[in-house]
């Protein structure tokens, strides 16, 4: 049995990799098509300042990819070193969208987003347009195959354990990339990435404004950014509902965590707003209920229910009585793959072989199982409550708190007064860190309410690790930390001086201290200044 | 012959879009919801860039038109 440190250490390190990788995705994702806004304008237009524009948010993403590659190519290798169970398991199915994800990120993505900071003195403007919206396909492409991946994880269809090959095989391609789970978490992802880049460009450009800096560009950021981010907050709402309604389906025990429900009520069931979620005690503390909203928003009726943690414990009971035979039919096939005796009986129980791996944990041998280990299995299918609880409640107020920001913003920049309220700026420059803390909130969520298996309801997660040793893990996951802690450093130290340096083509305007640049003197003019200015 | 090409081009695009309106809309209409979402988005969001040009001319040329009345 693989020791029980070691899992909870290459978790760890799982989910570090994993968080500080994703401090870079969502920028990539939605800064890539905040870019083909900008860049759409220029070429429509023929205005220069979207010009600068678009190769000053060029800049930005370009330090961003670079460290999001970086920091994702780690975790790839991360399934076969530390999970190599896991990896051969469901290799099978889980390989072919890692391996188109890493085509598009390397190969598609890598390839324009070159050709887009590089190429613009050597491609016609129509090209250039071109290779700046397949570098926001890309990108959102690779991160749909990534996520059809984890999807399979939460929620395994288009695959079937075979016994004689001991390990998961696909049965269907399209139930793989069609999976409802990954559909709502690619759309969710996405957008939440659209979000985020809006705030990013708006808090920056709120930033230039407040100094009187790179006004114009500013003031056109700023307003493509707040319209950007109002849609996409509302789409990331709306998909998040979604994912919602999908995992009341298919994993009814993270739903059950992320609404700290324990035990079942008849309909319609009250809301916990506020709870302080006790594991060992199987109860909420100081709870604060709002009648009626839990059914509303889960399975959008009044009628409808949550089953809590005790009726799940209880159908889990169940289905490690019918994982035991499951399991024993297995070593059979194991020694002797020809007993047709073995291949029936595990043919009938198939559908609980995952419990009986959950019970495994308790009972090695599986011959004589008792009821208090059957129970204590039963209680692992809850996940963290309080992790998972909490968790979703900072990633939805901080998603509201992005919705009011973005609504009030687009209200001000469409009457073009945005730079008068100071107070809106001096916000927008606070507000950068908020989407990033959602977005590695609602992994969490999404991981922690996961557990305890790997693939939910077929493999949990004690028996998914690779047999290192602790000292070998504890020393990756140190040397993780140290190295991804100094990209973060350099990430935000390559920003920030490219942030204070601004774009390198667009003079200040507007600021007593900045003087333009002569050669743009024409730019910074009180009137119009850049109605109707053509590239050369 | 280059009206021809961009005709060509976005007949393309044309049927390419309503197949995948036709298979995605079946199978997966979230990912079609992105598609046309996103293009949704990006394309609102440059008009607003646009419209703050216009505004800005507009307000440039009533700022000269009471220049010159004054």
């Amino acid at each position: 049995m693989i020791n029980g440190t070691v899992v909870t250490l290459s978790r760890i390190q799982f989910a570090s990799t994993a968080l500080y990788h994703f401090l870079f995705v969502p920028l990539t994702l939605g800064l890539s098509f905040l870019l083909a806004a900008i860049e759409t304008v220029y070429v429509t237009t023929g205005k220069s300042i979207y010009k600068d524009m678009a190769r000053f948010w060029g800049k930005l993403l370009m330090i961003n990819f670079a460290l999001g590659v970086a920091t994702g190519l780690t975790m790839e290798f991360q399934f076969g070193t530390n999970w190599s169970f896991y990896s051969g398991f469901v290799g099978d199915i889980f390989g072919a969208p890692l391996a188109i994800e890493g085509l598009m990120a390397f190969f598609m993505e890598s390839t324009f987003i070159g050709l887009m900071v590089f190429g613009w003195e050597r491609l016609s403007r129509g090209q250039h347009l071109a290779v700046t919206w397949l570098v926001a396909f890309g990108s959102n492409l690779s991160a749909l195959w990534i996520l059809v991946a984890n999807s399979f994880m939460q929620n395994p269809r288009g695959a079937a354990f075979d016994p004689l090959t001991m390990r998961m095989q696909l049965t269907s391609f399209q139930q793989l990339i069609f999976n409802p789970d990954a559909q709502s978490k690619f759309v969710h992802t996405s957008v939440a990435g659209y979000v985020t880049a809006a705030i990013f460009v708006a808090g920056v450009s709120a930033y230039y404004m407040l100094r009187n800096r790179h006004v114009d560009l500013a003031k056109r950021s700023f307003r493509m950014a707040a319209l950007f981010g109002v849609l996409a907050t509302i789409a990331v709402i709306t998909l998040g509902d979604a994912l919602g309604f999908v995992d009341a389906r298919v994993q009814p025990t993270k739903l059950a965590a992320m609404e700290a429900v324990w035990q079942s009520e008849p309909a319609p069931m009250p809301f916990n707003l506020i709870a302080f979620p006790s594991q060992a005690k199987r109860e909420n503390l100081g709870a604060v209920r709002v009648p009626y909203l839990l059914s509303l928003l889960v399975t959008h009726s009044l009628s409808g229910t949550v089953p809590g943690a005790d009726a799940l414990e209880r159908r889990a009971v169940q289905q490690i009585e019918g994982g035991i035979p499951a399991v024993q039919a297995l070593k059979v096939l194991a020694r002797d793959p020809g007993n047709a005796a073995a291949l029936a009986e595990f043919n009938a129980h198939r559908k609980d072989l995952g419990y009986g791996f959950l019970v495994q944990r308790y009972a090695p041998d599986l011959n004589d199982v008792t009821p208090a280990q059957m129970e204590r299995a039963a209680r692992d299918i809850m996940p963290p409550v309080a992790a998972v609880f909490w968790s979703f409640r900072v990633m939805v107020a901080l998603g509201l708190l992005m919705l009011a920001y973005f609504v009030i913003a687009v209200l001000y920049t469409l009457r073009n007064k945005i730079q008068r309220k100071t107070w809106l700026l001096k916000m927008g420059v606070w507000m950068i860190p908020v989407p990033f803390i959602a977005n590695e909130a609602g992994w969490l969520v999404a991981e922690l309410g996961r557990q305890p298996w790997t693939v939910f309801d077929v493999l949990p997660t004690w028996m998914s690790a690779s047999t290192h040793s602790v000292a070998y893990m504890a020393f990756s996951l140190i040397g993780f930390l140290v190295l991804y802690t100094a990209f973060i450093a350099v990430e935000m130290y390559l920003m920030v001086r490219a942030i204070k340096l601004g774009p390198a083509v667009h003079g200040d305007s507007g600021g007593a201290s900045a003087q333009p640049r002569p050669s743009l003197a024409p730019r910074v003019a009180p009137a119009a200044p850049y109605g109707g200015k053509l590239e050369g | 012959m280059r009206t021809f090409f961009y005709f060509v081009l976005f007949m393309v695009i044309a049927v390419g879009v309503i197949f995948l309106a036709a298979v995605l809309g079946a199978r997966g209409a979230w990912y079609f919801a992105w598609l046309v979402g996103t293009a949704m988005i990006v394309l609102i969001s440059a008009a607003g860039g646009a419209l703050l040009d216009t505004q800005e001319e507009h307000a440039a040329e009533r700022a000269a038109a009471e220049r010159e009345r004054s």
